[in-house]
């Protein structure tokens, strides 16, 4: 067992152990999800930190794994898991997430032995199928942990319009999914049949060596992209992410928008664009003024939300315009930046829901009319929160302003993306920097109506969780070159990939490039090997 | 040590006293206190350490901090005479301020986090003064605006605070806004965010920018705009007026609000004519509107924000005019007076229990005799009465004016002094002369020795900073950066007394008489006054003024309702056709089938043989009868 395999292991392992604990042990079922996601989470840092030293296979991937008994050979399906500079970070921020979510599962109070087994068998399905190296597994797992999201909506949800956001929830998410389905299901089958596989390297591989017909691209992109863009809440498929999280459990949203919501991007990146590149080349300008319905249009909904976990899944949807931006420039600088934001993101939304949870959990209320001066009784709350707040409208020292400005800066590069630009720079620092001051003021700020005077608050285990999220928002915004180093050399390759015709013509046509940042004269390595230190 | 390590040390340090305070000392007062205001003397140490050992040398130290692709962003420090001065200044102010605030916010139950939020923003302001390029300057801009935001809103369980910290914030933002897409264009072109690098490539070619060097110059002109409160974002300065006043003193008057006016002094060759014709103008408005709003306000910090805004005002505008050393030379000194000015309102604020309207004061003179003769001392500075600092650094923006033969500035720029001397000794009557106006008045007392002596320090400063050379050390470093002519040898201190009558009498003598003018008649409007007798004099003229001419109120009808009226719309269309209509016809339809298809299901077995049959029949129809 290497440590991937563990990573995502343990939790499924965990919450098969759980299923046989009489339900009258609640304790102990904290406690194992606790020390369960604890210990996956030291080793997912420890592979993040042993990452550049450890051995890469041919195609870059370290850490590989091979799981024998799961899969199917004769369809080509292979339980393979390993990680790159894309998915490390990804699964070392999966991992601080649900530890930091199954701390916040204190507020769960009926049917707790049900909650944590949904709970764990998320967390192992986010970081497999994160971790996975083949299509079929990379679904899987997603599903996997989709489903317990609707359940625990559901079951454990809060606020009147429950039922109807468990409805709509499911709703979107199971036409995004079957639409992502399809699609690869179809690129599937554009691999003749006696080489078929799901191995997402093989793939990549013959994809470089054989471009899939023109015909086949422009059906299966579209379907792919909107099927994943969906699961990432792309507007004006967004709808039902605000709602969703405002009436989810805490460690539900937490997980959620953190990290599941991370798989589409994953997808977009690993497996839509590299593949198909001329249709990437011509939906990528489409996709960055989508972007804008999320950063601002979004973005002025957040305006006007008076619930205050209605504001942050908002503002979690507008976040995201920022990471499809940075795709659509398919540049390294705006790709690059794209990668991070996901990171950024999954630290920051936890850490928003999570403060959030806390609230409600002492005040039983987020209606921002009914807050109000809460600062004066939550002291530590309060700071994390402000700070929250302050990450979140992109402000340096914390990892988001980092992917904010590369994202700038790539889609700068590109002359056509200008006005998107300027739009996205807009949302970004204003009417972001608006509705999250709005956000601080109408909670935390102002005079403290008497009801809430005996407020306790976090004690110091509760702190933990928010600590940890920060600490790490702090670490890599200090330090983005922890980050960025293992991302480049991937993203350098995916957009070789997608740009690999342009730079073709263009070398045929003009002699100097002016795609932008991307194209120093770089072509995509045969057979795909990575090569780092560009 | 290696002497590499000084200036980390002095950049980090204020950080690390805000983390430790944050982290470990929040119950201890007189430790939080304590690391504090060490770590920002200590700075102030390192700097003249650095200044002994190294000169006025420009150099750099750095390390690289983000590098993808072509995007190289140093962590960088840079020490020239220009970020050597501005060290001086923000620790040596921010060190009196510090130890001043220790005495003013003693009885405050947020003591300790008002030092931390403090110390965060004086690691920030150093950041600003020694980064070596756009990307590290724009960091540590925003980190300003935060630590302002946090420190106008310390009081934040007040409703009006937290709202001026919000306002200040968003202003900012505007400026922000501009200044971000200002670096990005001069990347696009030049490659390269360090401005060493992009100064070099402009003396090669200054056309390098082509058609959109004057719009990239506007762009990161906005940034200034906002963080230095230039018209039209100048309406959060008043408001921040909110936070405790040794904040006032530091960010919002001696040090952050001056940071758009170093930073245009940091990047002026990137400026083309024109855009440096707009700065100008825009510099000279924002002089004239502000001190006419200060004419007509009633609230102590009030009339001195105005202020530090028209101030502001003639440093943009002798930037725009070319004269980036007298700009320089004007903030110094004006940080000196202008902190010297907060601190004694701050002292008054105190000894009146927080009282701050001037009409509730007067005949404090004999009451606070140190911080009369102090704050005496800084209206005279800030007049512009010869031989106190202001009156050196404003005669320097006249005669830049005069010099670049723009009259129609040169008449602003005087205006500006006339109105600044009857706007200062208007207050200076009214709090320190006349007759008791009120019952805190009477039992005004002098504040304790830890607010004393940082006004006396200040004074000395005030006193003499006009003649100390500063002036000198500015010009080398921009005649060095564009004629690259040998440096100045040193004036006797004789000739820099009697510099300003040498180099432009004219400009020299008509300041001194604007003055004169300004004095006698808020001389004879107010030396007796019982209330303000302009107010009926101007009649609506008066109104508009003490409304600070409505900008408010238009900027509320405007930009804010514009955003509001987005929010309105697509919160509608979100909740009733995305999240409606589309998932109302979802649901409604499959609702809908699933009710049709019960009505299918009778039970009645003569329907579901009759139903078989034609369903046969069609089937044989479809596949035969074709």
């Amino acid at each position: 067992m290497t440590t991937l395999t563990l990573i995502f292991a343990l939790p499924l392992l965990a919450a098969v152990l759980l299923a046989f604990i009489p339900r009258n042990f609640a304790v102990v079922m904290r406690l194992v999800a606790l020390v369960t996601t604890f210990i996956t989470m030291l080793l997912a840092v420890k592979m993040f930190w042993n990452f550049d030293c450890a051995a890469a296979d041919n195609d870059g991937y370290k850490f590989v794994a091979t799981i024998p008994w799961l899969g199917s050979h004769a369809l080509g399906i292979v339980c393979r898991l390993g990680v790159d500079g894309l998915n490390v970070g990804l699964v070392l921020m999966g991992a601080i997430v649900a530890f930091a979510a199954a701390c916040c599962s204190a507020e769960i109070k009926s049917r707790e032995k049900e909650f944590y087994i949904l709970l764990l068998v998320m967390t192992g399905g986010i970081l497999g199928a994160f971790a996975s190296l083949d299509l079929f597994f990379f679904y899987f797992f997603h599903e996997l942990a989709l489903v317990p999201t609707f359940i625990m909506i559901g079951v454990w949800g809060r606020g009147e319009k429950r039922n109807f956001a468990a409805f709509q929830i499911t709703l979107y998410l199971s036409i995004g999914a079957l639409l992502t389905l399809v699609g690869l299901i179809d690129l599937y089958l554009q691999v003749p049949a006696e080489i078929r596989t799901f191995d997402i390297p093989s793939l990549t591989r013959f994809f470089v060596e054989h471009p899939m017909a023109l015909a086949s691209q422009s059906f299966i992109f579209p379907l792919l992209l909107f099927g994943f863009g969906v699961l990432v809440s792309l507007w004006p498929f967004h709808s039902w992410a605000p709602l969703g999280y405002g009436s989810a459990p805490t460690a539900t949203a937490m997980l959620h928008a953190g990290v599941l919501k991370k798989f589409g991007l994953y997808g977009l990146l690993r497996v839509v664009i590299p593949f198909m590149p001329q249709s990437a080349q011509h939906w990528m300008p489409i996709l960055a003024w989508l972007s804008l319905g999320n950063i601002l249009y979004v973005g002025w909904v957040a305006m006007k939300q008076k619930n205050l976990n209605l504001l942050i899944g908002n503002s979690s949807v507008a976040h995201m315009g920022m990471i499809f931006l940075g795709i659509a420039t398919l540049n390294l600088v705006g790709v690059t930046g794209a990668v991070v934001i996901m990171i950024a993101h999954g630290f920051l939304a936890a850490l928003t829901f999570g403060l959030s949870g806390y609230i409600h959990s002492q005040t039983g209320t987020l209606e921002m009319s009914e807050l109000g001066g809460l600062a004066k009784k939550m002291r530590f709350v309060g700071v994390a929160f402000v700070m929250a707040a302050m990450a979140g409208c992109g402000l340096p020292g914390f990892l988001n302003f980092v992917g904010e400005a590369t994202v700038f800066f790539g889609a700068w590069a590109r002359p056509g993306l200008r006005l998107v630009t300027v739009l996205a720079v807009w949302g970004a620092l204003i009417v972001g920097a608006v509705y999250m001051l709005r956000a601080v003021r109408a909670t935390l700020h102002g005079p403290l109506p008497e009801k809430w005077g005996r407020l306790p608050d976090a004690v110091l285990w509760r702190k933990l969780p928010y600590a940890v999220l920060l600490a790490s928002l702090f670490l890599f915004g200090f330090a983005p070159k922890l980050l960025t180093d293992k991302i480049k050399p991937v993203t350098q390759q995916i957009v070789d990939m997608a740009n690999a015709q342009e730079i073709a013509t263009q070398a045929a046509t003009v002699p100097s490039p002016v795609t932008g940042v991307s194209t120093n004269g770089t072509k995509p390595a045969p057979g795909g090997v990575k090569e780092s230190g560009k | 040590m290696k002497l590499e390590a000084l200036p980390w040390i002095l950049l980090f340090l204020p950080l690390c006293a805000a983390g430790i305070i944050t982290l470990f000392t929040l119950r201890s007062q007189k430790l939080s206190a304590g690391l504090s205001i060490g770590a920002i003397v200590s700075g102030f140490v390192l700097a003249i350490a650095l200044i002994k050992s190294g000169g006025w040398e420009a150099r750099e130290f750095s390390l690289n901090w983000l590098s993808i692709g072509n995007l190289n962003v140093d962590f960088g420090l840079r020490l020239d005479a220009l970020s050597l001065m501005m060290l001086l200044i923000v620790t040596g102010v921010g060190s009196v301020i510090h130890i001043y605030s220790y005495g003013y916010m003693h009885e405050d139950e947020g003591f300790s986090r008002f030092f931390a939020c403090l110390s965060l923003f004086t690691f920030s302001m150093l950041g600003i003064v020694l980064a070596n390029n756009f990307l590290q300057l724009f960091i540590f801009w925003e980190l300003v605006g935060v630590s302002s935001y946090l420190l106008i809103g310390f009081w934040f369980d007040k409703a009006s605070a937290a709202d001026a910290s919000k306002k200040a914030f968003l202003t900012n933002r505007i400026g922000d806004f501009g200044f971000m897409l200002g670096i990005l264009t001069v990347f696009a072109v030049v490659g390269s965010l360090n401005f060493a690098v992009i100064q070099e490539q402009f003396k090669a070619n200054p056309a390098l920018m082509g058609g959109s060097a004057t719009l990239a110059g506007l762009l990161i002109f906005c940034g200034a705009m906002g963080k230095s409160a230039q018209f039209p974002l100048h309406v959060w300065l008043p408001d921040a007026m909110e936070g405790p006043t040794p904040v006032s003193a530091l960010i919002h008057a001696a040090t952050m609000v001056a940071a758009g006016v170093y930073m245009l002094c940091r990047v002026v060759f990137l400026f083309t004519p024109e855009a440096l014709t707009v700065i100008s103008w825009i510099g000279g408005f924002t002089a004239l509107l502000a001190a006419l709003i200060a004419v007509q306000q009633n609230d102590i910090k009030r009339i001195l924000a105005y202020s530090t805004l028209s101030q502001l005002g003639y440093m943009v505008m002798a930037v725009g005019l070319g004269g980036a050393g007298a700009a320089m030379f004007h903030l110094t000194t004006h940080a000196f007076f202008k902190a010297l000015l907060f601190l004694g309102a701050g002292s008054v604020i105190h000894a009146m229990h927080h009282e701050q309207d001037i009409w509730k004061m007067g005949a404090l003179r004999k009451k606070m005799p140190v911080t009369f003769w102090t704050f005496l001392v800084g209206t005279l500075a800030l007049c512009g009465v010869p031989p106190f600092s202001g009156f050196y650094s404003k005669d320097a923006i006249l005669a830049q004016a005069w010099h670049a033969h723009n009259y129609p500035l040169f008449v602003i720029a005087v205006s500006v002094a006339v109105l600044t001397a009857f706007y200062m000794f208007r207050l200076f009557f009214v709090v320190w002369v006349g007759d008791v106006r009120s019952a805190e008045a009477g039992h005004a007392h002098e504040s304790p020795g830890v607010m004393i002596w940082p006004l006396r320090a200040l004074v000395v400063l005030a006193l003499f900073g006009g003649v100390l050379g500063i002036n000198e050390i500015f010009a080398a470093q921009f005649s060095a950066a564009e004629h690259a002519e040998a440096s100045e040898h040193g004036l006797t201190l004789l000739q820099r007394i009697a510099e300003p009558f040498t180099n432009a009498p004219v400009a020299a003598g008509i300041g001194i008489i604007a003055t004169l003018i300004g004095f006698l008649t808020a001389r004879g409007l107010y030396a007796t006054a019982k209330s303000d007798p302009l107010t009926s004099k101007l009649g609506w003229m008066s109104r508009a003024m003490a409304n600070r001419f409505y900008f408010d109120e238009i900027y509320e009808a405007t930009v804010i309702r514009i955003h509001d009226l987005a929010g309105t719309i697509s919160n509608w269309i979100d909740s009733w056709i995305i999240e409606g209509l589309c998932i109302g016809v979802v649901r409604g339809g499959t609702d809908l089938t699933g009710r049709a298809l019960r009505l299918v299901q009778t039970g009645n077995l003569q329907t579901y043989a009759f139903l078989f049959v034609l369903g046969v029949a069609v089937v044989l129809w479809l596949t035969l009868g074709k």
